[in-house]
């Protein structure tokens, strides 16, 4: 019986000898090779058709590396073996690190503190309620503008051409003028005069003479109103955080190694 | 004991006889016990509210405008929730689809970032609603459906280290054999499923391939997601999915996206597996209706349908009937007429007048392997509304009445819609230049291509010219387009809905044209100069998708106007195609007008066409001519050449100045020359729905030859 159970033992230490020779690489080691930063920097040109600048590759490298560890926490949590507890846990992980764990419903405390630090968010655009005078660049339309903005001055009846989405627009947002006449013309809305004929401003579809008769602010509204919205967002941010967390806590366990004379 | 034996005797027995008579219920073509349909329960018209309680509409609402305003947007999106999708490499969820329409940036399966030059007022979410969900069950090792043998090459699919070009061999053999051959593993005759499924009417849950509580969590997500983006006012989404059907033999594409009116849906999705024929499609549609659930089906890609989209028969082969016109226009009032895998408006050889008819056409049955030609007759939309007209002609009511609009059916969450900037759609297969054909093959990858096309017995698909070796996949095909645009009162669900069902639609290649459309007897009074042009319009015309009816033999007259896309090239040209029956002959015919021509020139009257405006691209940076086309194009035109008595049919396109196509700007980025046998340009276009003049009711009596087509109603 004693005999029997030595030869376990035997057998059990050579197959343990064995493991430690044959992965004798360090497992906190990491090497990125040239040519992997190499194709990926070249897909990257090739879709984006410039080379990436140093900031760009610094993050396609960082990801390459974050990509590496994650990859190795799961290999180290057992993908490669026929264990299912340890592969539904990996499984649990991984799909934790996709972000699709869903967390417990957050607190108030939570919300409002994430509302405050993301106010820009849930701000309000400025809305404009305006008029405007319309002269297609079809017909000379720098010319006409500028002539009818002299009459209008004067009370002189003037005549302009009809433009495609209309000619009062009520309470529209910025974003809305910015997509609907351009970046160039939504930026005279910025500090604009009220209740006085303005122009010609250029849009892409030609001269523009404007009058604004109302402006509300833009404004944070109040969080109560946008409660659903600020839920979905900090649910968000925590699965992000939660994943930067993770990776910082074993990030420093790994001891990285990159060719410095890499020329891209 | 004996008791005990006894009564498990019975129940064996009892389910055994239960089997029978469900089995002379299913396969006896007269069955004479029809019990099971009496408790036959339907469980795809079991309506869920998927609305969310807390919803927040603080913001406020702009006013609608009466004269409508135009919205663009996409419906036909995938995701990681579409069998094909997820094979491609994309984990990518509907909530990252809504976020990039909202203007956010999403990444690519390849890593690059994917970003919007302008957010979109509307989009949806339509994955495959066949197996949906399902092969991210099969690649998620801890679900207990992916211990099948079946799930096993989807096991982990796409870890990380798995996403990458190099996997393309083995994804697109994934997608194309494995599972083909995955999803037909019923469970054997006796198996207690098999019941369940006859009696709920869920033929799915016959497979062991499919796990009912996973496919339901998949559509409930889409649907949270859909309610949770909706923003009444500013940006609007539709629970929807997509009807992936074909004709089973020759695989003609038949697919449709149906799309739901409101928060509410059925709690799974009706798909082929519960029916090919799409005129089953229709039947729960109408079923639906019937419940307050308001759907439309749009078809898509007709192009590689091999004629099969728009039939002069019916499914079975039966002879169409006012019937199925009816149920088909009350289900499908629009079409999808471009998007990434080419457009239909029409064909070389079906408009061989038509100079703008070879425009990214795409020739090949959708999916097909080794990939075959799809005949163009009964592909195209322009040939469909002329065999509407005539079976209307031989009175059997017309079931090609439809409006236009179009979508990306993109699989990476992200509508590809810029030439200039293109990922095309299905994530690693396409995802870069050399994938895609543009740009020559690296001599490693040429050899990788060709070891991978003999692994998978297909035929070499890669061809040598004058600079290298290209793949030669058919991805040249596919395009940057397109977007679906509406007249609405304002951005919200219902609104955006009534115009799909007015059909006051219009479908662009991706490009912000914007188009009115409206005919009329008396739009010749209206000023074109006036602030009230559109008002006066409405109110003395119809507009686009809808009948202009016949008014004493006075000719019809149509207003048009359109504007450029302010990131866009300028406009050239607008055209009116203008299809008829003559009344005489019975003879369908169709013809190209030029209407508003840019830069103040006039259409020449013999040849109806607008002389050359100059604008060209230079081949060299796709730079374009600065000084020539339109910002706006506008006119009234009334048709030289109207027969008051002949059914007749007038759409609008509008032409951009021509541009760069993706695929020069593909070779330009890598320092090549544009492929050869390319277009290396395209002209950007927009399509209007119809407006279809009705004339006079004729009392000839139709009898074609083998008798009455009213006779014919067989099922």
């Amino acid at each position: 019986m004693k005999y029997k159970l030595s030869i376990f033992f035997i057998i059990g230490l050579t197959l343990y000898l064995i493991d430690i020779g044959l992965n004798s690489y360090d497992e906190k080691e990491i090497y990125i090779s040239d040519q992997e930063i190499i194709s990926l920097v070249t897909a990257w040109k090739s879709q984006v058709g410039r080379n990436p600048n140093d900031d760009e590759i610094a993050r396609i490298i960082n990801n390459l590396v974050e990509e590496e560890i994650l990859y190795r926490e799961a290999l180290k949590l057992g993908l490669d073996r026929e264990d299912r507890i340890i592969k539904r846990r990996l499984a649990q992980k991984i799909s934790f690190l996709k972000q699709e764990s869903i967390p417990n419903s957050p607190t108030n405390e939570d919300l409002s503190r994430y509302f405050d630090e993301n106010n820009d968010k849930y701000f309000i655009d400025p809305k404009y309620t305006f008029t405007h005078y319309f002269f297609s660049s079809e017909n000379s339309s720098l010319e006409r503008s500028s002539q009818a903005y002299k009459d209008l001055i004067n009370n002189i009846a003037i005549n302009s051409d009809p433009f495609f989405l209309g000619k009062n627009f009520v309470n529209v947002s910025m974003k809305k003028i910015k997509s609907e006449f351009g970046e160039d013309f939504s930026s005279n809305f910025i500090s604009i005069e009220l209740n006085k004929w303005i122009g010609p401003i250029e849009s892409p579809f030609g001269h523009h003479i404007i009058y604004v008769t109302n402006f509300t602010k833009g404004y944070l509204p109040n969080i109560t109103n946008v409660l659903k919205q600020v839920e979905v967002d900090f649910l968000q941010s925590q699965r992000d955080e939660a994943i930067e967390n993770y990776l910082n806590k074993i990030r420093h366990e790994y001891k990285i190694y990159i060719n410095p004379d890499l020329q891209i | 004991m004996k008791h005990l034996r006894n009564a498990f005797l019975t129940v064996i027995g009892l389910y055994i006889l239960t089997l029978g008579l469900v089995y002379v219920d299913v396969y006896d073509s007269r069955p004479i016990i029809n019990i099971f349909k009496n408790i036959q329960s339907d469980s795809a018209l079991k309506v869920v509210d998927f609305s969310l309680e807390k919803k927040d509409s603080s913001k406020s609402k702009p006013k609608p405008n009466k004269n409508r305003n135009p919205y663009y947007g996409d419906l036909h999106v995938h995701t990681k929730y579409s069998f094909d999708a997820y094979v491609f490499g994309v984990t990518a969820s509907p909530d990252d689809a809504y976020r990039y329409a909202k203007g956010e940036g999403v990444k690519h399966p390849l890593g690059y970032e994917m970003k919007l030059r302008e957010p979109l007022d509307f989009y949806a979410v339509t994955d495959h609603g066949f197996y949906m969900g399902m092969i991210q069950a099969y690649a998620d090792t801890s679900t207990d459906i992916s211990q099948n043998e079946f799930a096993e090459p989807f096991h982990n699919l796409n870890r990380l280290d798995n996403l990458t070009v190099e996997s393309a061999g083995e994804r697109s053999n994934i997608f194309s054999s494995v599972l083909g051959a995955t999803i037909i593993q019923p469970y054997p005759d006796w198996h207690p499923k098999l019941l369940k499924a006859y009696l709920t009417r869920n033929t799915q849950g016959a497979l062991q391939s499919f796990d009912y509580d996973i496919h339901k969590s998949a559509w409930a997500d889409v649907a949270r997601s859909a309610n949770e983006h909706n923003d009444p006012g500013h940006f609007t989404t539709f629970i929807g999915y997509e009807f992936t059907t074909s004709t089973d033999i020759e695989g003609g594409n038949l697919h449709r996206n149906v799309i739901f009116n409101s928060s509410k849906a059925s709690i799974r999705p009706w798909t082929r597996i519960d029916s090919i024929n799409p005129e089953d499609l229709w039947t729960w549609q109408d079923k639906l209706r019937d419940k307050g659930v308001d759907t439309i089906a749009i078809p898509h890609n007709s192009n590689g349908s091999n004629g099969q989209m728009f039939e002069m028969e019916s499914f079975k082969g039966n002879a169409l009937d006012l019937e199925y016109a009816n149920k088909r226009m009350r289900n499908e009032p629009i079409v999808e007429i471009t998007q990434v895998k080419g457009t239909s408006d029409t064909h070389p050889l079906l408009s061989p007048d038509d100079e703008w008819a070879d425009f990214e056409i795409m020739d090949v049955r959708v999916g097909s392997r080794p990939p075959t030609y799809s005949k163009p007759s009964g592909s195209y939309v322009r040939e469909a509304y002329l065999n509407g007209l005539t079976l209307e002609f031989t009175k059997q009511g017309n079931p090609y009445k439809f409006g236009l609009i179009g979508s990306t059916d993109t699989h990476v969450v992200a509508a590809s819609l810029d030439e200039s900037n293109f990922w095309s759609k299905v994530g690693l297969l396409d995802g870069d230049p050399e994938n895609r054909g543009s740009v020559p093959l690296k001599e490693e990858n040429v050899e990788r291509l060709d070891e991978y096309m003999r692994a998978f017995n297909q035929p070499v698909s890669r061809v040598s010219l004058e600079q290298g070796e290209y793949a030669n996949t058919g991805f040249t095909q596919w395009g940057a387009s397109g977007l679906a645009a509406v007249w609405a009162e304002e951005n919200t669900r219902e609104s955006i809905f009534n115009a799909f069902r007015r059909k006051e639609t219009f479908a662009t290649t991706g490009t912000r044209i914007a188009v009115r459309f409206f005919g009329g007897y008396n739009l010749s009074s209206i000023d074109l100069n006036s602030e009230y042009l559109v008002s006066q319009a409405y109110q003395k015309g119809v507009t686009m998708g809808s009948d202009l009816l016949h008014n004493e033999n006075k000719i019809p007259e149509f207003l048009v106007w359109a504007q450029r896309d302010k990131n866009g090239a300028p406009l050239q040209r607008i055209q009116i195609i203008k299809g008829w029956i003559d009344n005489n002959s019975g003879r369908p015919k169709e013809k190209v007008y030029d209407v508003a021509c840019s830069d103040g020139m006039q259409p020449d009257p013999a040849t109806n066409r607008c002389p050359d405006n100059g604008a060209r691209v230079n081949i060299n940076d796709c730079s374009i001519s600065t000084n020539v086309g339109s910002s706006e194009l506008k006119t009234v035109w009334k048709d030289p050449e109207f027969a008051p008595d002949d059914k007749t049919f007038y759409y609008v396109r509008v032409l951009e100045n021509p541009t760069c196509r993706w695929s020069t700007w593909d070779a330009i980025k890598a320092g090549y020359k544009p492929r050869e046998g390319l277009h290396e340009t395209i002209q950007e276009r927009a399509w209007s729905s119809p407006i279809w003049y009705i004339p006079e009711q004729s009392d000839v009596e139709v009898v074609p030859l083998g008798g009455t087509i009213q006779l014919r109603n067989i099922d």
